[in-house]
């Protein structure tokens, strides 16, 4: 294929491919590699030389006296959280979907905001609201609520297995909500009517007709919980890893804080093999979804059905769901805050000590949340970190969505679109881990970034690539090329077909490619948790911090502070652009 | 006023997959308001978009006044916005975070006119296609016809001496395509650019194009007046895609002969043409004539006869299906024929209208 000269696309195209695979796909590489290669602190316990070829670490993670300990356990537990949290999460999700898509429940449009709330909060900010509620002697430090109240929780209610399937089951029935409750939205309600007519019974119906058409929505949803459960750091480490309960993603986190970094290759690129498989049967089953819609969609009818003496009590459970998820642990994080001792009402009991407080008779930390320094600078850096990263990969997104769909090299833009993928399909703190392999050496052309605030910014832009680069690739595709051939009809050069016509009609893509990365990006503590250092803390890191030292009420104030900050951008987000939390679904 | 010269183009789209287009020549002339005519998928627009530096040739030139702009061999390649071509898309391709007026200066800001020539410029045509009162609108907030004037205005604001135009009266309805027609012969009538335009639709080329070249499969298949295509097409395939009832055919070396392959035989030894190659006939609905004959009239002028199967008014004229001993035939009557399903009816054509194709499909000269 000829190519222009004075077009600058492949240019780009090219330039962005080495980027990425600079910044996405050699850290991957080199954590595999890391997996198979003999380190430096290794060479006399596996009697090889340095850097050579070995199954040491395979055998020593998967096959050795710890390797139950540090890894078939946590692999179990991995398997029992997720498949309990899957299980749960659709028998919350499924009737919440169908309350909000196929009937007349009243405040339908407030439930369909407020039972997503737990989805736009960080899910270890439930496990807190859970400690806070349940937490026992195990642990010690202050009393939780119902300790105050007089009952003592038992170990297997307070932590461990059951709480963490809960939250994240809870946290992730948003997914079950939205793609559930879409689904139904499009299911044309003929379909079943055809059925009807032709004398099937509504069990043979639902059996027949609707089960096996929703039943791609319903696996995808299931897959996706599946992919983030296993990435999940946070929950599992507020309430498992003091009793001892471990998962694949603490383990890792524990294999890296303990510098072993041919185990933590290991786990890391085991986390990623069952990440990518389940990515994978989700894209295959989405494309047999898409193939179902397509036969259903003309002239789609869908009735509402009548609640009529089911209302109330309707309303009162999906209010109590509401509760549930997302009012009481949210307020009970607040009151503690504002509490000496957790649950207790008496008046005295209340103070502001903990946000503005000053000579508190603690060791470190002696003042409120509002007036210590490492807060703000949390905060700051949480701003204009995760804002550079999200700034870079909204507009990174768009030039590979321009690339993508203007390449003249078929190879390049096939590249580009997957490399940009590929973080999708790596958990949070595995590719955490592979942003140490990378970076925690000088790696030409830049130099060794561990401890510096440059880590966090990269890790977290490469990490939100692949939303920014769909988002970037569909809005070109919509636009097509008619508005920028029509500038070079008139004589517009390349740049200024860029400045005065690409990019502000893309503007508002733009905005949404910047905010939603923004907001995953400030909530997001897997990927940073083994990133970050204390001068270059985020308010998530900030808050892990303070829950290790057992500062419970500051911790608990970061979080809402956060909460806060999450919250407040997700509706501006909705209320800006056109797009909405189902839409950021699909990403991390 | 310009020339264009396309020199053996050819555009293919990878090895192993057919040529989109193959070897295609054709001179423009200055002045000349040129459609390409042709069914979806015939290489037309392709063709349009190679002139205007959209696509790129993969073998041959392109000249405008004789100096090449694209020339494969030579690896000469002039970017579009280098080209001064004007060109209206089809679905015109309005910016739309620009006003109208932003849409049309555009291109003159881009030239750096000075401000008062360029407002003044910007006016003249804005005015002249009567879209001056929508100039602080969006496109967005436009109907489609208006959309189109801001289109042309664009696109005449730079004064170009070539105009190019996708399918310029598709996405519009009858009314306005008129006051369109209409607005295009004017411009071409003042300005006296050189037009090439594209369509699939033979009333859009008919009314518009000085010369018509209808395309097929990437080739072209005849390049004439629009007279010359509907009354003189070179092959079989310009006979059918023109007109807008189809062209009656009736094959000559069909293996059974029928009371329609008589007739037909006895019409070309009526001409004197029976010994001419011809392997298969067409008469245009609306050259058939009707009537009922007595018996030497019939004889006179060769005419056939038939039993009519149904007679369908569409406003103006009436298509009248005919039905000859099992084949059908189908003619346009300018004035209603008064007649019922199943009356004989005889049919009779002149020499005129009659178009002969050979074994190739290719016209034979009378």
């Amino acid at each position: 294929m000829r190519v222009n000269s004075a077009d600058p696309t492949l240019l780009l195209s090219l330039l962005l491919l080495a980027v990425f695979c600079y910044l996405i796909l050699a850290p991957v590489v080199l954590l595999l590699a890391d997996a198979i290669t003999v380190h430096f602190a290794d060479v006399a316990r596996s009697k090889q030389p340095l850097g050579e070829f070995t199954v040491y670490y395979l055998r020593r993670a998967l096959f050795s006296p710890i390797s139950r300990d540090l890894f078939w356990c946590p692999l179990a537990n991995t398997a029992i959280i997720s498949a309990a949290a899957i299980i749960i999460a659709f028998l919350v999700g499924a009737p919440i979907g169908w309350l909000l898509s196929r009937t007349d429940l009243i405040g339908k449009k407030w439930f369909s905001t407020a039972l997503l709330v737990p989805y736009m909060l960080p899910s270890w900010t439930f496990a807190l609201a859970w400690l806070t509620l349940f937490k026992n002697r195990t642990t010690g430090g202050l009393p939780s609520w119902m300790e105050t109240f007089g009952f003592t929780p038992p170990d297997w209610f307070a932590y461990g297995a059951l709480p963490i399937a809960l939250i994240l089951a809870l946290h992730y029935a948003p997914f079950v909500i939205l793609l559930f409750g879409n689904a139904l939205k499009q299911f044309d309600t003929q379909l079943e009517d055809a059925a009807r007519s032709l004398g099937a019974r509504p069990t043979v119906v639902a059996g027949k007709i609707i089960l096996p058409l929703m039943l791609p929505a319903l696996v995808s949803a299931a897959t996706l919980i599946f992919a983030k459960c296993l990435g999940d750091f946070g929950v599992a480490y507020v309430l498992g890893v003091p009793v001892g309960f471990d998962v694949l993603a603490t383990s890792l986190f524990r294999a890296i804080s303990t510098s072993q970094a041919g185990a933590s290759a290991v786990l890391a690129g085991v986390i990623v093999v069952i990440g990518t498989i389940s990515v994978i049967i989700d894209m295959r089953l989405l494309k047999e979804a898409k193939r179902f819609v397509t036969i259903g969609s003309k002239g789609a009818m869908v009735r509402q059905t009548p609640l009529g003496k089911w209302q109330v009590p309707t309303v009162v459970w999906a209010f109590a769901m509401f509760a549930v998820s997302a009012g009481i642990p949210l307020i009970a994080l607040a009151l503690t805050t504002v509490m000496r001792v957790p649950g207790s009402f008496n008046l005295d009991n209340f103070t502001l000590d903990y946000w503005i407080g000053t000579d508190l008779g603690t060791t470190a930390l002696r003042q409120g949340i509002l007036l210590t320094g490492e807060f703000w600078l949390a905060l700051w850096n949480t701003v204009w970190m995760v804002g550079l990263a999200a700034t870079g990969a909204g507009v990174l997104g768009l030039l590979v969505g321009y690339s993508v769909v203007r390449s003249p090299v078929r190879f390049v833009s096939v590249g580009l679109r997957q490399i940009t993928f590929l973080p999708y399909l790596v958990p949070g703190i595995a590719f955490a881990a592979a942003y140490l392999s990378m970076f925690a050496v000088a790696r030409p052309p830049l130099p060794a970034l561990y401890g510096t605030p440059f880590i966090l910014v990269l890790a977290i832009l490469a990490d939100q690539m692949p939303f920014a680069s769909r988002a970037g690739i569909s809005s070109m595709m919509q636009l097509g090329r008619d508005p920028e051939e029509a500038g070079q009809i008139v004589g517009a050069g390349w740049f200024r077909r860029m400045r005065s016509i690409v990019l502000p009609i893309q503007r508002g893509a733009l905005v949404s490619a910047i905010l939603l990365p923004f907001i995953s990006g400030i909530k997001g503590l897997s990927l940073v948790v083994v990133l970050a250092v204390p001068g270059t803390d985020l308010l998530t890191t900030y808050a892990i911090r303070l829950v290790d030292y057992g500062y419970s009420q500051a911790a608990n104030a970061v979080v809402l502070m956060l909460c806060v900050v999450a919250f407040t951008g997700t509706m501006v987000v909705q209320k800006i652009g056109k797009s909405n939390l189902s839409d950021g679904i699909g990403a991390k | 006023m310009s020339s264009i010269t396309l020199e053996n183009i050819g555009k293919s789209y990878g090895r192993g997959i057919p040529a989109a287009i193959g070897n295609l020549s054709m001179e423009i002339g200055k002045s000349e308001f040129l459609c390409l005519l042709g069914p979806s998928g015939c290489g037309k627009t392709t063709t349009l978009r190679m002139i205007a530096g959209l696509e790129h040739p993969t073998d041959g030139r392109i000249l405008i006044d004789g100096k090449p702009i694209v020339s494969v061999p030579e690896g000469i390649f002039t970017v579009p916005e280098k080209r001064n071509m004007g060109l209206v898309f089809q679905n015109y391709a309005l910016w739309p975070h620009m006003t109208i007026r932003q849409n049309v200066e555009f291109g003159l800001k881009l030239r750096k006119i000075a401000t008062a020539e360029c407002d003044a410029t910007v006016d003249r045509v804005m005015t002249k296609l009567g879209i001056a009162k929508y100039a602080n609108r969006y496109p967005a907030q436009l109907s489609g016809g208006q959309q189109q004037r801001v289109a042309l205005a664009r696109m005449l604001a730079l004064n170009p001496s070539i105009i190019l135009l996708d399918e310029p009266l598709s996405n519009l309805d009858a009314k306005l395509r008129l006051e369109m027609r209409a607005e295009l012969k004017r411009i071409h009538a003042e300005a006296g650019s050189t037009i090439v335009f594209v369509t699939h639709d033979q009333w859009e080329a008919m009314t518009l194009a000085t010369t018509i070249a209808v395309m097929s499969e990437g080739e072209l298949q005849q390049v004439g007046t629009p007279d010359d295509i509907y009354e003189r097409p070179a092959n079989r395939f310009v006979a059918e895609f023109v007109g807008s009832l189809p062209i009656n055919i009736i094959e000559m070396n069909a293996e059974q002969s029928s009371p329609l392959l008589g007739w037909l035989n006895t019409l070309l030894a009526h001409f004197g043409l029976s010994g001419a190659p011809v392997a298969s006939a067409g008469i245009r609905p609306e050259a058939v004539r009707l009537g009922s004959l007595a018996d030497d009239q019939a004889a006179q002028c060769a005419a056939g006869r038939a039993a009519i199967v149904d007679v369908v008014p569409t406003g103006g004229s009436w298509i009248v299906e005919l039905d000859v001993d099992g084949s059908r035939f189908f003619a346009i009557a300018t004035e209603n024929p008064h007649r019922a399903a199943g009356e004989i009816i005889h049919f009779w054509v002149e020499r005129q209208h009659l178009h002969l194709f050979d074994q190739e499909k290719k016209r034979v000269a009378l």
